[in-house]
């Protein structure tokens, strides 16, 4: 059940107005989470959660202070404002933010990302969901892991100078991992709708995959074409944002966007930008300061075209904030957490019979874009599923590689892309999501197998 | 805790037996934490955290059902029983086999962190000066773009109860802190990091353990070689001699060791999301892990580590246990649950990040025990090779066999002797083929002991603070540098 707009509004606007800073402003995001995960036809693991944090920023004659607490009471929250008016005290002067006034009612998009059937359906219909699901990969010869979460959340932003967003979210996943011996398949969505999630095609995806992953071959280690899944670029897509995008990584110049603003940096064929409005994705109109979030546009056909800022790295950069603030507690700056990589023409059963002679990579593990990240250096390894292609076709599995790959070269390198485009979150992290195709990727390099 | 609530808590595990759970248990949770940056001499960040809330547990009709709330008041604690017996009751449904949970003997224990200086009673201001300090020897160079000087403190209480009899209260207090210099020179940019990078070293202790660190003395050796990396030589692409310092070794430790040998790991219960484990039940007390140098124990007991405790979150002490003896993999991290299923005793393994997080099994400090003589012993008996330090990035795929980590530093080490720095070293290998090929560990004087904060696992991720302890080790015929 939502606590509702007018609980956690009501409690924000009182505990602004009774605080001594100069000025404040008051994120909760409260979240209720239901999960299952299971393995070996049993639930090994289930839990329902309530939650709800704060996080507070106050102003005192320049100076900041930010301190957060796990209650709405009004006690909590003033003892919390209390705690971050003494760090304001003993904090040098600095370039502090510009707080928040109220948006327009215009500028904030309305979205719709709160449906009710997703947290409403019974545990007793969900858990036959999940038995049905093992049942039928066992009937395969196969067993089941998976997870499937529900939840719901509210975000509130309530500033001093009269500032009050409030958004209702509700998220659902679900993901599956069949294995039969040691080849496994994977599939995986995250919705906002329950009544949206497709359940039984997952899980013949996943199916498929696992089917077509047995008696793994060997083979030379170099550069192959690549069929990259949805799964496997938004993997790319999302460590890009992480190292890239953001007004702190460039600023710092660890970020490959850096001084090379209006630089061609990947192949034309590639558009990124970053869109909380757009409801293909996750949506989420406005970030932690309550800033509606912006369109930006990141990557402009292979061109370095933009980064996000929060209000305290727009004013450094004399720029306005484009809606990126995270929660105050994190210091990483503003993130982009709602990516879009631009679609191509090409359906997704073509992408594979264009490919002549390559490897097909349904996910990656364990990718790490700290390598060099001016270059944009990543490594990984492909799991649940990695096929040679011969003529467009698949013609068995190989075991699992490790790429070391720039991913701008990469990203240079794209010779299609598929024209449908997938939605990729973890849905135990509702406020956040890429948006990807298939990419068909020229000379992938690969320097390691797995035993 | 008050006398109140822990009546409320009290009260809620009588009511659950009294509603004919198998077995329950709650666990209370508060955790203070204050971190505190200083960026180019300014303070870029400073935050206060409060977060409190219970879990409750029951095994009710073979099946599990967790909930965990912040409310902590008498209709609260109801509802959360409340939920944990639904989702029991939901699970049964499913007539999956009954969990069978091997007995332990209740306690009533208290544990707490051993410190000196509380670091939450230390003035802000002090602290301040600390870090301003350190930043300003870091800072000190024309090339370093970007001198970071930070602070962290936790402290987490708990109380576990359980409808066996037990009631546990622990305190534990963590201090840490890091150091990073960025030096950019054109288009080159490198980094060092102290004592460890990416995020706080933390160690269960007081204030007293940051001084510890001798920010101030260390700063400026930091920025020395930050600035060095900046015209160095890149890293061979070659099959050479590697020696480990022990700020990368804890990385090896982590990802090669203390993963592969959880148990819910091993027995397939993360295969949807962290992955599996090479290192099955089948392969126990045989399988060559790695040469006679190696042997690992996971300690929950180490002084001042940051996987150190007095009991579990199921309520199983704490336990020194042999994971590799002289090579041979003999142990598991484990739980009641999963110990249980292979016929052992539980390792005292299951913690949870919070309040809001079920219990899984988890690192507690997993060690590579010391050896003999010291590091400079390693180096004069190698021809050739490459000594690395500082972990800067690590990947390994999900059965915890071939892995690749990069360092922020290395140097040649030729004829016995150190010589010039390489920048961004990375090293690859297959887990038991690499501790296969170690042929030597330095003794106890070298052996330091690390927190790492930020092991993520689980679904929710959680969020754990677990130790590693190593001293430098060296590693033979290891593939170094990017094969293009």
């Amino acid at each position: 059940m939502l606590l509702g707009e007018s609980r956690i509004v009501t409690a924000l606007r009182k505990a602004a107005k009774a605080s001594p800073a100069d000025e404040t402003l008051i994120a909760a995001q409260r979240e209720s989470f239901t999960t299952f995960r299971f393995a070996g036809e049993r639930i090994h693991q289930n839990f329902q959660e309530e939650d709800v944090t704060v996080w507070i920023k106050v102003a005192c004659g320049g100076r900041m202070g930010v301190a957060t607490t796990c209650s709405l009471s009004h006690e909590a929250l003033m003892r919390a404002i209390e705690s971050a008016v003494t760090i304001a005290r003993v904090t040098a002067k600095q370039v502090a933010p510009a707080f928040s006034t109220a948006p327009s009612k215009t500028q904030t998009p309305k979205l719709t990302t709160h449906f009710p059937a997703t947290v409403h359906q019974p545990l007793t219909e969900i858990v036959p969901m999940i038995q049905r699901l093992w049942t039928k990969a066992k009937s395969s010869g196969m067993s089941l892991a998976g997870s499937f979460v529900r939840g719901e959340e509210e975000l509130a932003v309530v500033g001093s100078r009269g500032l009050t967003q409030y958004q209702p979210f509700s998220i659902a996943g679900l993901r599956l991992v069949p294995t039969k011996g040691r080849a496994s398949g994977f599939s995986a969505q995250a919705v906002r709708d329950l009544n949206i999630l497709d359940s039984e095609g997952l899980l013949a995806r996943a199916m498929r995959f696992c089917r077509m992953n047995e008696n793994p071959q060997e083979i030379p280690l170099g550069k192959y074409n690549v069929l990259l899944e949805p799964e496997a670029v938004a993997e790319l897509l999302e460590w890009l944002g992480y190292i890239g995008f953001g007004a702190k990584q460039v600023m710092e110049r660890t970020s490959f966007m850096a001084g090379r603003m209006g630089e061609k940096i990947m192949g034309r064929s590639i558009s990124i930008h970053d869109d909380g409005a757009n409801p293909e994705g996750l949506g989420v109109p406005f970030d932690y300061e309550g800033i509606p979030k912006q369109r930006v546009s990141l990557i402009d056909q292979g061109v370095a075209s933009g980064i996000v800022y929060d209000s305290q790295f727009a004013k450094l950069h004399r720029q306005t904030s484009t809606g990126h603030a995270g929660s105050y507690d994190q210091y990483e700056g503003p993130l982009p957490t709602n990516l879009f990589l631009s679609a191509g023409d090409t359906s997704r059963e073509e992408l594979l019979k264009k490919m002549d002679r390559g490897l097909w990579i349904t996910r990656f593990h364990y990718v790490s874009g700290l390598l060099k990240t001016q270059e944009a250096l990543m490594t990984g390894l492909t799991r649940d599923g990695t096929f040679l292609v011969k003529k467009g076709k698949s013609n068995g599995a190989v075991k699992n590689l490790r790429f070391t790959q720039s991913i701008l070269e990469a990203f240079s390198n794209v010779a299609a892309a598929s024209k449908e485009r997938h939605l990729v979150a973890d849905p135990a992290q509702g406020l956040s999501a890429a948006v990807c195709p298939a990419l068909l990727i020229k000379n992938f390099t690969f320097t390691g197998q797995t035993k | 805790m008050d006398g109140r609530a822990r009546n409320l808590i009290e009260q809620t595990i009588k009511s659950l037996k009294r509603r004919g759970v198998d077995y329950a248990d709650l666990r209370w949770v508060k955790e203070l934490h204050e971190e505190i940056i200083v960026q180019n001499l300014a303070v870029q960040h400073i935050s206060h955290s409060t977060s409190e809330g219970v879990s409750i547990r029951v095994l009710h009709r073979g099946a599990w059902g967790y909930a965990a709330s912040s409310r902590l008041d008498g209709p609260g604690l109801k509802h959360t029983a409340d939920q944990a017996l639904e989702m029991a009751r939901a699970v049964a449904l499913t007539s999956q086999g009954k969990i069978s949970l091997p007995a332990v003997e209740p306690v009533r224990a208290h544990y707490a962190t051993s410190l000196e200086v509380d670091p939450f009673q230390v003035e802000l201001q002090k602290k301040l000066d600390y870090l301003f300090w350190a930043a300003q020897v870091l800072k000190d160079h024309p090339n370093i773009k970007t001198a970071t000087a930070s602070l962290e403190f936790y402290r987490t209480n708990k109380l576990f109860c359980s409808t066996e009899g037990s009631l546990i209260e622990q305190e534990t207090t963590e201090s840490g802190g890091m150091l990073e210099a960025t030096a950019i020179l054109g288009n080159e940019v490198q980094r060092r990091s102290y004592p460890t990078a990416n995020s706080s070293s933390l160690n269960q202790g007081g204030y007293e353990s940051v001084k510890g660190l001798d920010f101030i003395g260390q700063a400026a050796r930091v920025r020395k070689e930050a600035v060095e990396l900046l015209r160095a030589k890149e890293c061979p692409a070659e099959m050479t001699t590697v020696i480990l310092m022990p700020d990368q070794l804890i990385l090896q430790l982590h990802e090669s060791c203390g993963h592969p040998v959880e148990l819910d790991r091993a027995l397939g219960m993360e295969l949807s999301f962290a992955g599996g484990s090479f290192l099955t039940p089948d392969l126990l007390d045989h399988f060559r892990y790695g040469s006679k140098w190696v042997n690992i124990t996971a300690d929950a007991t180490t002084p001042s580590g940051c996987g150190t405790f007095g009991y579990d979150d199921e309520g199983v002490p704490a336990q020194r246990v042999p994971i590799i003896r002289d090579g041979i993999f003999v142990g598991y991290l484990s739980s009641r649950e999963t110990a249980g299923r292979i016929k052992r005793s539980s390792s005292g393994a299951m913690r949870a990040e919070g309040w809001n997080s079920v219990p899984i099994v988890r690192m507690t400090n997993v060690n590579l025990e010391p050896g003999t003589g010291t590091v400079a012993d390693l180096i004069r008996d190698t021809k050739k090779g490459i000594l690395m330090a500082t972990n800067k990035s690590w990947s390994i795929d999900d059965r915890r066999l071939n892995f690749q980590f990069g360092t922020e530093i290395g140097w040649e080490i030729k004829n016995g002797a150190v010589g010039q720095v390489l920048k961004n070293p990375m090293y690859t290998g297959i887990t038991p083929e690499f501790w296969g090929s170690c042929n030597g560990v330095a003794g106890k004087g070298e052996w330091q002991l690390f927190g790492v904060p930020n092991c993520a696992k689980g679904e929710p991720v959680q969020i754990m603070h677990v130790g590693h302890g190593a001293s430098p080790a060296r590693f033979e015929r290891v593939q170094v540098g990017r094969k293009r």
